[in-house]
């Protein structure tokens, strides 16, 4: 018994043998080459020189790439909130029993997701074009301004509109999974705070808010990193005035494939990865603190 | 699938019938010119060429058209990850194609590097002796030897809807016109009067960074020894752009914006400055453009973009590769090219030829070929360097910023030094 147990976990490890050659070939290399790469001096056309911590050094006194740090956590802020906020109420909404089309909706505000950020950039700067956009024609058709807003001139606007496209492209997904949580939250408690006489607002403060409470912290941490690591839809909007919507990614992006500074983009990813990773650690003694909690 | 078959059957069918031609054509010419024959027939061979640029098909078939033996394979790769693609494969060393081409944008890189052919070598001065300075001087690396050649010249001009032009310059005559705004001055206040006349609706340029693209080849190399220099024509054009701005003389839409496009075909702007390859911004659905538009000389000579084509070091069809640049860079080509596409020659010779019958039905009866001429050959030949691009468009930047938010050319030019320093950490900026 015991022996024909030691033999059958061999054809286990086969079975996993191919995810981990591919992860060592397309997931591990690279990530180590990276990190080779940040210590030389390499443009791609040369041969790559060793320069120590050079990059490193460079990368803290770098004020372009604090500022990036800045724009994306300033974004990424600006999006999440009323993200997390729409989608909570939507999903509250759509929860109800009385609402018909239910699941129309559910669909018709998923599909932002589905569209790729490169298209939803290049459409939100032809909306926001000054002088050809529709955001402009139809805010002085109805008389709201008389003249154009140059909506790129201005920084805060600018980052408003980025934040504007990722708030529009997650928060559907970001309801589906109220839905969910809404949906695991037991009957027996909505049936029993309404014989108690609680009123909707009653239920909706102190028994669903509470008990989504999970979902929100799951949604809100798996959002930081997707948020740190903005780049496609802002790309597509320009670096905006005074590089106010350079994000870290964009930057590692024009640094190592349009400036061809191979070495310095990777010392630039490796900083990406330590803040992430930063984030990611705050992230999870959050999590481990409300487990306390609960 | 069998309908791309059939395309390719009917393709490859079509090519032997052209094979057919041009042999006929050789075996009668062979009397007279017995030597060329000689080398003619040498020119066989699989050629493998990487562009972004989809006319260069054109120029495979007319090649293969006279060298029937030669075969030549064009990939194109359309979009901005073009340089990255060849890059990776020039470093790799696998599937590298015999000859690639490159962008003006980014060609100091490439040639630069170990791994293009020194054209010099193989007698390319001889083929470049003709040119537009300006044009062999970019395919030149540092130490001035020819690394990369371009079949045509990129020259712009300001262009008009004639109807247009009569109505708000009292003119069409692109002689005219071309004196008119041999000025920055002088379109100042043509721009103001333009601006009032059609109160506010009608303007002379697109923008004001039309300034930037006129003088960005006609002012000093931005970096000498390692230094960053600042050309203190860049401050004059600071003050001239401002007061383009603040006139309303330009209709603040950035060159090649959505608006810029329509502005074009719609008249709201009188003088477009645009390079002579951007015809296919003209909306000429049914031929609606035909006699409809003119060209007038910019008070500087301007070009903008240019392809070039370079043959890989390792390349094991050196000698057929060469063949082919030969050719692009030779009159038969260039001449079919201008009146196939009207993308203007890199050979002088092929201007001069043309001078004073080369018409283009968007242009009616006016011989296009002559502002274009009078402003490209000025332009001064520079050996493209590492930093020029990069630092021209920080420059367009901040600078750019700087006119639309008023601010002082002092605080520009600190901004502007912080941005370059930050990006080429090795220059000295002060």
């Amino acid at each position: 018994m015991r022996k024909s147990s030691i033999n059958k976990s061999q054809f286990g490890f086969y079975f996993v043998v191919p995810y981990f050659i591919t992860f060592l070939i397309f997931g591990l290399t690279p990530i180590i080459y990276s990190l080779y790469l940040s210590f030389m001096k390499w443009d791609g056309f040369s041969d790559p020189v060793f320069v120590g911590l050079a990059n490193y050094t460079r990368l803290l006194q770098d004020t372009f790439f604090l500022k990036s740090i800045g724009n994306t956590l300033i974004i990424w802020v600006l999006s999440i909130v009323p993200q997390l906020i729409l989608a909570l109420i939507l999903a509250m909404i759509l929860n109800e029993k009385f609402i018909r089309g239910k699941h129309f909706f559910r669909a018709v505000f998923y599909f932002p997701n589905i569209v790729t950020p490169v298209t939803l950039g290049v459409l939100f700067s032809l909306m926001f074009d000054w002088q050809t956009g529709s955001v402009n024609k139809l805010l002085m058709g109805i008389g709201l301004i008389d003249d154009p807003v140059n909506w790129f001139n201005s920084p805060w606007l600018a980052r408003l509109i980025v934040a504007g496209v990722i708030m529009w492209q997650y928060f559907g997904f970001n309801m589906l999974v109220f839905i969910a949580g809404l949906q695991s939250i037991p009957h027996e408690l909505y049936e029993a705070a309404e014989v108690d006489g609680a009123s909707r607002w009653d239920i909706a403060i102190k028994i669903t808010l509470p008990l989504l409470k999970p979902v929100l912290l799951f949604t809100f941490i798996t959002s930081i990193i997707g948020g740190l690591q903005l780049f496609d839809a802002p790309l597509m909007l320009g670096n905006g005035p005074d590089n106010s919507t350079l994000t870290m990614v964009m930057y590692l992006y024009q640094t190592a494939f349009k400036n061809f500074d191979y070495s310095y983009g990777a010392a630039i990813a490796y900083a990406i990865f330590v803040i992430i990773l930063i984030f990611s650690l705050i992230s999870i003694k959050f999590s481990k603190m409300n487990k306390v909690e609960q | 699938m069998k309908k791309w078959l059939s395309i390719l059957f009917a393709a490859v069918l079509i090519l032997s019938l052209f094979a057919g031609c041009s042999n006929s054509e050789k075996s009668t010419s062979s009397k007279d010119k017995k030597s060329d024959n000689k080398t003619a027939q040498k020119v066989e061979g699989k050629l493998t060429i990487w562009t972004f640029f989809g006319q260069v098909k054109d120029m495979a078939a007319e090649f293969e058209k006279k060298y029937p033996d030669a075969k030549v394979e064009v990939k194109i790769f359309p979009g901005d990850q073009y340089q990255t693609k060849l890059l990776n494969v020039l470093q790799s060393g696998k599937g590298v194609p015999d000859i690639f081409d490159l962008e003006r944008g980014y060609i100091d890189k490439f040639i630069n590097s170990k791994y293009v052919v020194n054209l010099s070598d193989m007698g390319a001065e001889d083929l470049v002796k003709d040119y537009v300075p300006y044009v062999q001087a970019l395919g030149r690396d540092a130490k001035g030897d020819v690394r990369a050649i371009s079949d045509h010249s990129s020259p712009g001009g300001f262009w008009y809807i004639k109807e247009n032009a009569k109505k708000y310059l009292g003119t069409d005559n692109p002689d005219e016109i071309s004196a008119m705004v041999d000025s920055y001055d002088k379109i100042i206040e043509l721009g103001k009067k333009v601006n009032k006349e059609s109160n506010g609706k009608v303007h002379l340029i697109s923008h004001f960074g039309d300034i930037y693209n006129i003088e960005a080849y006609n002012t000093k190399p931005w970096v000498k020894d390692g230094k960053l220099t600042i050309d203190p024509a860049w401050k004059e054009n600071y003050k001239v752009q401002q007061e383009i701005f603040n006139n309303d003389v330009d209709a603040k839409l950035e060159f090649f914006s959505a608006g810029w496009g329509n502005a074009i075909n719609d008249g709201s702007v009188v003088l477009t400055a645009m390079p002579a390859w951007a015809s296919f911004m003209v909306d000429n659905k049914d031929d609606k453009a035909k006699d409809k538009f003119g060209v007038a000389a910019t008070p500087k000579g301007f070009y903008m973009g240019g392809t070039y084509r370079s043959i890989y070091e390792k390349s094991e069809n050196k000698d057929l590769a060469y063949k082919f640049i030969e050719f692009i860079a030779g009159k038969e080509w260039q001449q079919h090219n201008l009146e196939a596409t009207g993308n203007m020659p890199g050979l002088l010779t092929v201007y001069k030829d043309n001078l004073e019958t080369f018409k283009s039905p968007m242009f009616g009866d006016q011989n296009i070929l002559k502002p274009y001429y009078e402003t490209v050959k000025d332009i001064p030949g520079l050996k493209p360097d590492k930093y020029g691009e990069e630092v021209l468009s920080k420059w367009r930047k901040v600078a750019g910023q700087g006119i639309k938010d008023k601010d002082d050319i002092n605080n520009v030019i600190e901004k502007f030094k912080k941005e370059v320093k930050n990006t080429f950490p090795e220059l000295n900026v002060d």
